[in-house]
């Protein structure tokens, strides 16, 4: 550190002393990367010797160097654990760009580090993330609820445990979410199917907001969401790290640890265990208690890793299985219950605090394995596989008479295989890129034995895949573009009443991507990326018959659907400067076909009453919005936030609006730092408010109008304390704290129920 | 290398079981338990010293498959004498699983009840009375007196059976409790039988 402060005012000196010289007017632009997975390095050190002039890269790789002379120039790099660069180059008029990539040293050498291989996705799309201090903050809180704190980012929520995460309008089967790497499947189709995975393995949440079918498979129409474990270590150092959680509301307590450390016999040996569990009773809106909506969680997940310089392998396995109550009133059993309780607006029921669960309820159990593995063939090309298997089993108890309580009315059991072989470059050029084949295959089956005729038929699926991706960097520009083909086959057979009915459909299609980020100056950045994705229709959307359970609904599916297609354009723009940090994404993004359910105005009379008929059809829509999120800092102690998001979503074909979009909002804060020592922001003040406004681009048909807007206040405190060389941190945070009473128009239980009232939640968090 | 080529082939062994075995199982006939098929009102006249007299009048309204859309339930008309006092008793079953739901019901008492609305009672042409054993509010035995001047000729009642209720919810012990909702719980009939006075 001190050599290079020293080197520094050495070539500080040295260039004034030649300024004077002669016309030395000339600046040299670079970037620094990784040439295993081009990430930027930080803090590589950056020298030309014959104008004895020196820089450091900073958080994205960049350097600038100025007042630099005509002429050859020896350029060096140095990063520590990697290769040296010393290059000839020529300094012509102008601005000068070049970029370098760092090969990591072989490991040979004692001493030397073996590096975590952690995979980043290379993409010029908007990408937003939840880590470190920002992640300990929603640490406790489900998938959906967690990545709400991103813009652009919502939910679509079924009462206040189950909740899907929303990207630019799109949820369910149009988002994909990938656990460690592999596509989380599960029974996503359903409103009421929260994704099947503990955000507590996570050391990173990463929305990206682009059409991402290229490299992900069909589905990721709206986006991705990776849920990212952190590199397992290749050292012999062990970390511990244990939460615990309280909340006031559904009086919940949350205990997760994480246990990882390496082997010291083997270099490069490293593993990890990390386990939750969760329970909670009753919510509380500010006027009443929401009967049955308790909910208890479990998730395990393991990993082991070996690397050396050329191999990196790793197993990883993660369970979940969590038991949901839901909400007993939105339960109804015909169209005038229905209409009566939305007349009502709040649950007839007069429910108490309870942690007991009784129908309707959902149990869900989940198991992920994974294989990975990667092989350098040589600096410049890897090999990679990736093997992964998944099964869920999903039961949903409704009320029921007699013996056939304890019997689930939906019970199914969902295998995938996922297997995917691909192979990375990483030339010295400025050339990047992967060439892959994917393979995914599912069994669906309905358990028998439910007394109800199964909403879904068992299936069987393939999916082929094969894709190319190819990027170019060269200084501040990065170009990328991308193809892919893919081939789906669903077989799918199932009685109704005694007739068997047997069914095959395939669909095929192509997809395409380009996209490039410019870096206009080392402070702002401009990524643009257009795209198409297609969704194959889904297995409820064409065969759907009957009676939707509780929602009051006769359901029609339709086995003519054909498949979505849709392009999509992101635009972004990154500012960040030493007080101020600015993004602001602008997309548009045309769906042809867009599957969705319609209400026929049709009812279906039966001996239990009233249903309404829903058919599913499909329509040209078009969505585009805007997010923008930014951070200041007055000072040093006092720092402020803000960030919003505006979607807008048609069918062009109707000229109407889609159900369930999200409306505007925003939410802004301030933190304020302070304490005793050197060190001034042990403690932490944030208060922040939640705005939303009323949705106003209502469709032509809902059973109640979108609820008005609503304001919601927030304060929290936490406390970084040193206990011994260990970090103890204390949060105390109020939410909602002037328990107003407001319905969110992505609730699919805003016609049963006020949302979630005041919350105290007290969190502990122990590294060491 | 001989190595790698041996997990190579392992792996891919491995790999093709697992695919090959990842098959859906072949669908079951799932028989609808839960679904009420027939529902079936029997009258019997009540002398004046309470006493069964004369013969069992029925009327039905079946549905034999269930919910399945396109299908509307048959519902006939009751045909009760003004001025008369009967003995009503409610059958239910499930013509597809073959099964007697009446059992069920009355095993279940204390979480299912009947409520009997429309305009005989708004307009007072019946007035109705839970009489089943045991003097629980269940409803599937009532006491329904016929008034002796209706004024029409034709009227609807309503039957309605709830489950999961409270029971003891303030006035859902009154067979016409209209606000039944209030009581919590879900429909698991909702019916409307034509009525004709002779």
């Amino acid at each position: 550190m001190i050599q290079k402060a020293i080197l520094l005012c050495l070539a500080l000196v040295a260039s004034l002393g030649t300024l004077s010289a002669q016309q030395c007017d000339l600046v040299l632009r670079g970037r620094v990367l990784h040439l295993e997975n081009n990430q930027p390095i930080e803090a590589a050190y950056v020298w030309l010797s014959e104008s004895a002039t020196g820089v450091a890269t900073d958080a994205n790789g960049n350097f600038v160097l100025k007042n630099l002379c005509p002429g050859p120039q020896t350029i060096q790099i140095t990063f520590l654990g990697h290769k040296e660069i010393k290059q000839s180059i020529v300094l012509n008029s102008g601005s000068n760009n070049l970029t370098f990539k760092m090969e990591e040293e072989v490991v040979a050498l004692t001493g030397v580090e073996v590096h975590g291989h952690r995979e980043v996705v290379q993409t010029t799309t908007a990408v937003s993330s939840l880590y470190g201090e920002a992640l300990l903050q929603v640490r406790g809180e489900n998938l959906g609820e967690s990545l709400k704190r991103l813009s652009g980012v919502t939910t679509f929520s079924t009462g206040s445990t189950i909740s899907k995460p929303v990207i630019h309008g799109l949820h369910s089967n149009r988002i994909l979410i990938l656990n460690n790497g592999i596509r989380l499947e599960g029974q996503q189709w359903g409103a009421e199917h929260a994704p099947e995975i503990d955000p507590f393995l996570a050391d990173e949440l990463t929305v990206i907001k682009g059409a991402e079918t290229v490299r992900f498979g069909p589905e990721a129409m709206g986006g991705v969401i990776l849920v990212n474990p952190a590199p397992l270590p290749t050292s012999k150092k062990q970390v511990t790290e244990l939460n615990l959680i309280g909340n006031s509301n559904g009086r919940s307590g949350n205990v997760a640890v994480s246990h990882s450390g390496g082997s010291g016999k083997i270099v490069g040996l490293g593993y990890r265990i990390q386990g939750s569990t969760k329970r909670a009773g009753n919510i509380q809106t500010p006027n009443y208690f929401q009967g049955n909506t308790g909910m208890s969680e479990t998730s395990l997940s393991s990993a082991l890793g070996y690397s050396t310089d050329k191999l990196g392998t790793e197993a990883y396995y993660s369970f979940f299985t969590t038991e949901l109550g839901i909400l007993s009133d939105a339960h109804t059993g015909n169209l005038s219950d229905l209409l009566k309780i939305i007349e009502n607006g709040a649950p007839f029921s007069n429910a108490e605090f309870s942690y007991s669960l009784a129908n309707p309820k959902q149990v869900v159990t989940h198991h992920l394995g994974k294989i990975k593995a990667h092989y350098h063939l040589n600096p410049s090309w890897k090999l990679n596989f990736q093997y992964g298997f998944q099964s869920n089993h999903r039961q949903e108890y409704d009320k029921r008479r007699g013996e056939l309580n304890t019997r689930p009315s939906l019970d199914l059991e969902l295998f995938t295989n996922t297997a995917e072989l691909f192979l990375d470059h990483n030339l010295k050029s400025h050339w990047t890129g992967s060439i892959g084949l994917h393979l995914i295959q599912q069994a669906n089956s309905n358990v028998p034995g439910t007394g109800v005729t199964p909403l879904i038929p068992n299936y069987d699926l393939v999916n082929g895949g094969i894709y190319l991706l190819e990027k170019f960097q060269k200084g501040p520009l990065e170009l990328e573009g991308g193809l892919r083909y893919d081939y789906r086959s669903l077989s799918t057979s199932r009685y109704l009443g005694n007739r068997l009915q047997e069914k095959t459909l395939t669909y095929q299609n192509g997809s395409a991507f380009v996209g490039g980020l410019y870096q206009i100056n080392p402070k702002l950045a401009f990524t643009s990326n257009l795209g198409t994705a297609w969704r194959p229709p889904n297995v409820n959307e064409l065969f759907s018959q009957g009676l939707h359970h509780g929602a009051a609904a006769v359901e029609l599916g339709d086995t003519q659907l054909i498949s979505e297609k849709s392009i999509k354009w992101v635009n972004s723009l990154e500012f960040e400067s030493e007080k101020t940090t600015l993004e602001l994404t602008a997309y548009a993004n045309q769906i042809r076909d867009y599957i969705y359910l319609n209400p026929t105005g049709e009812t279906f009379v039966s001996l239990r009453g009233t249903f309404n008929v829903y058919e599913y059809l499909q329509a040209d829509a078009f969505f585009y919005g805007l997010d923008l999120s930014g951070t200041y800092s007055f000072s040093k102690q006092f720092n402020g936030y803000a960030k919003g998001s505006i979607i807008r979503a048609k069918n062009t074909e109707t000229n109407s609006y889609f159900p369930f979009i999200p409306s505007d909002r925003m939410d802004w804060g301030l933190s304020y730092s302070f304490g005793k020592h050197a060190d001034n922001d042990n403690n932490r003040i944030t208060l922040s408010q939640v705005l939303v406004a009323q949705q106003s681009r209502e469709p032509d048909f809902d059973l109640s109008p979108a609820p008005p807007g609503y304001a919601l206040v927030n304060l929290g405190f936490s406390k970084k304390i040193k206990v011994g060389a260990n970090g103890l941190r204390i949060s105390v945070q109020a939410n909602n704290l002037l328990n107003t009473e407001y319905k969110e128009y992505m609730n699919r239980f805003r016609y049963f129920t006020a949302d979630m009232g005041r919350n105290f939640q007290l969190k502990l968090n122990y590294q060491f | 290398m001989k190595n790698l080529r041996k997990v190579t082939l392992y792996l891919t062994t491995l790999l093709t079981l697992a695919f090959a075995s990842c098959k859906s199982e072949d669908p079951t006939k799932e028989n609808d338990g839960e679904v009420i098929t027939d529902v079936t009102l029997k009258f019997q006249e009540l002398n004046a010293s309470n006493a069964l007299v004369g013969s069992v009048l029925s009327f039905k309204a079946s549905d034999p498959q269930g919910i399945e859309v396109g299908k509307t339930p048959t519902i006939q008309s009751i045909s009760l004498a003004k001025g008369k006092k009967y003995q009503m008793t409610i059958e239910v079953a499930n013509a597809i699983k073959g099964e007697d739901i009446t059992q069920e019901i009355l095993t279940e008492a204390a979480a299912h009840q009947f409520f009997f609305l429309g305009q005989v009672f708004d307009s007072s042409f019946f007035s109705i009375q839970y009489a089943d054993a045991g003097g629980i509010a269940l409803g599937l035995k009532t006491i329904v007196t016929v008034s002796s001047s209706t004024g029409t000729n034709n009227s609807s009642m309503r039957v309605v059976l709830r489950h999961s209720l409270n029971k003891s919810f303030p006035g859902a012990s009154n067979p016409n409790f209209a606000n039944f909702v209030q009581a919590g719980g879900e429909t698991d009939l909702d019916i409307t039988f034509p009525v004709i006075f002779s």
